[in-house]
């Protein structure tokens, strides 16, 4: 069984070389220049960033994307694959570490990661800042459009209210949904208790009805025709929305909340390891970080370069509040096998109409 | 009377199935002309979205990174299918249509079962994902299109030309190059696009064996509509969808004409 293995290795590596040569001598010049493979979620960078990052380490950076965390996991444990820098959003860090798939990043050769704000240094998802970064982050609210909604939200119980039946939109995704019912009724959102899960499931249930639909894709474009009128969104898109139509607005709710991060980790035997220290450290450089963040509209955890960004950009309603409210946001975490609970329930509510 | 009215419910049926299955089509080529950055209204015509992709340096390096899979899947999935289906064809020997359905298996076997069973093939190998395992992936399913097209000419066509071309001191070589080869040529030609055609729309076996500096358009496209479905998805999936159907139009013409062709002799 052995010998068939190897002989079939050998044989395919020999179809590899062959392939390879087929490519060209486009990617034999390229192995001469250093290389750092970025796999993330698609436009998370201004592109001039990348450039001004290529130029100035003279290396070729590969963009590569994935859709979600869990395809993010499934291609590391695959094992096959040799990226550098990776984009696991905060739960995903947890599971990350747990099963053994991230290196520890020496902050030593990243000074200006120490840039980032005090609150998204330590994290309950990564405690002491060993394996994982916060690049993006944001909180999740409740976005409204002032023309249809006269008083403005404070509770996670004003999207309950029967008059916006039809208008209400929630978040495709499970742990976001429970975790803002949980919170309604003063639980954590990484709560494993049956019971509140259940005490969840049951109000969430009498929310159905009034709900337009559960969607993070096509979110912004449905409050931007005004198609729905309250809605749980995250501030970043909340940032999108309010751009294209100004009637938007956006709450933190008195009960607390969700805050999310995606961050940037070095996966274990990454073959360009400095390179990639490097790139992190570049990103949170404060005159690069304006350049980035204002391009991809999402909150600067970056301290030294709130002074720099374009008063529009740091002044904006909806990314105020989110860094004015960190406090009352929860990280969500891994749940373990909980969250067997959390998709059985999903699934039953999402057929509810 | 009746058959007037037995013609028009055919007609509006056939219009119905039509408008079923053109119509989201026809709704996305449509928005990609729409002036607004939301799906929903539209506010006029506009080519700014194209023009936009055209700059997009991460747009253009999925098309290149799709369009280098796509030319070495086709050439190596053509040369290797078209022998594939000589040798099938010519040869007489036990298990033939076993080994005929073996081959015919890849392209029922469900997509996401091969993707999977390729990566973990791969990984159990050692082997690194990237641009070389996404073409060995689509190699391994273009080929049995290619040997079935070609195969399908082969059977169409006369043995006996190549017998009378040795009959009259032709080398073997020289028979394949000037009898046995121009006659199958049209064949050839359409399995090479339609390898082409495979290669350039695959998304789900491409998922799981893709590597650094190889996400193909269909890849990049999904990762994309998780940030708001955009006109310039919209676009972008026209360009594609217009490449695709050129790409089986012409496949299509080329086997036509060599039913004709055939017909004739």
């Amino acid at each position: 069984m052995k010998k068939l293995r190897s002989l079939f290795t050998l044989s395919l590596s020999l179809f590899l070389l062959f392939a390879a040569g087929c490519g060209g001598s486009k990617d034999a010049k390229k192995e001469e220049a250093k290389v750092l493979n970025i796999f993330s979620w698609a436009d998370n960078f201004n592109p001039q960033v990348l450039k001004d990052f290529e130029k100035k380490y003279n290396c070729k950076v590969n963009y590569d994307v994935f859709a979600n965390n869990e395809e993010l996991l499934a291609k590391l444990q695959a094992g096959g694959s040799q990226y550098d820098v990776i984009q696991p959003s905060d739960y995903m860090v947890t599971t990350m570490t747990k099963l053994g798939l991230l290196e520890k990043l020496d902050k030593s050769k990243m000074p200006n990661t120490a840039n980032i704000m005090d609150k998204l240094q330590h994290t309950t998802f990564d405690p002491n800042g060993e394996y994982s970064v916060v690049y993006t982050w944001g909180m999740t609210g409740i976005v409204y459009n002032t023309k249809y909604i006269k008083t403005a939200p404070t509770s996670w119980n004003d999207l309950w209210n029967p008059e916006y039946k039809g208008r209400v939109i929630l978040l495709n995704d499970s742990r976001e949904v429970f975790g803002m019912a949980l919170k309604k009724h003063g639980h954590s959102n990484n709560s494993t208790d049956p019971a509140q899960i259940q005490e969840a499931f049951d109000d969430l249930k009498t929310l159905a009805p009034n709900v337009l639909a559960y969607d993070t894709d096509s979110i912004k474009q449905k409050f931007i025709a005004e198609e729905a009128w309250i809605g749980t969104m995250w501030s970043g898109d909340a940032y999108f929305t309010h751009k294209d139509n100004p009637d938007i607005a956006f709450v933190i709710p008195k009960e607390g909340t969700t805050v999310w991060a995606d961050t940037f980790a070095i996966p274990k035997g990454a073959k360009h390891k400095e390179l990639a220290e490097q790139f992190i450290n570049y990103l949170y450089d404060p005159e690069v970080s304006v350049k980035n963040y204002e391009y991809i509209g999402y909150n600067d955890p970056n301290t030294k370069a709130a002074s720099l960004h374009a008063k529009s950009f740091i002044e904006d309603p909806m990314l105020k509040t989110a860094v004015d409210q960190i406090d009352r946001g929860e990280w969500l975490t891994d749940i373990g096998d909980a969250i067997t609970l959390y998709d059985k329930d999903w699934t039953e509510l999402k057929t509810i109409k | 009377m009746q058959k007037t009215w037995r013609s028009a419910t055919l007609a509006a049926y056939t219009l119905a199935i039509l408008a079923f299955l053109y119509l989201p089509l026809l709704i996305l080529t449509l928005y990609s002309f729409n002036d607004s950055r939301i799906n929903a209204v539209w506010t006029g015509f506009t080519l700014k979205w194209y023009a936009s992709l055209m700059t997009n340096d991460r747009v253009l390096e999925a098309l290149t990174n799709s369009l280098i899979v796509a030319s070495i899947t086709t050439v190596v999935s053509t040369v290797m299918g078209t022998f594939a289906a000589l040798a099938l064809h010519r040869y007489q020997y036990r298990c033939r249509t076993f080994l005929n359905s073996l081959l015919y298996l890849p392209i029922l076997i469900p997509e996401i079962v091969m993707g999977l069973s390729l990566l973990i093939l791969f990984s159990q190998t050692g082997v690194p994902l990237g641009k070389p395992t996404l073409i060995i992936a689509h190699i391994t399913f273009c080929l049995s299109f290619v040997i079935i097209t070609v195969g399908a000419r082969l059977e169409g066509s006369r043995d006996d030309l190549e017998e009378a071309a040795g009959d009259l001191y032709a080398t073997p070589w020289q028979a394949f190059r000037y009898i046995t080869l121009p006659m199958i040529l049209p064949g050839i030609i359409a399995g090479a696009l339609m390898a082409f055609t495979l290669s350039i729309d695959d998304f789900v076996i491409s998922f799981f064996v893709a590597g650094p500096d190889s996400t193909t358009l269909p890849l990049y496209i999904y990762a994309m509509v998780k940030r708001g479905i955009s006109p310039q998805i919209n676009a972008l999936s026209t360009c594609m969808m217009t490449v695709t159907v050129s790409l089986v139009v012409i496949s299509q013409l080329l086997q036509m004409k060599s039913y004709h062709a055939s017909r004739k002799d």
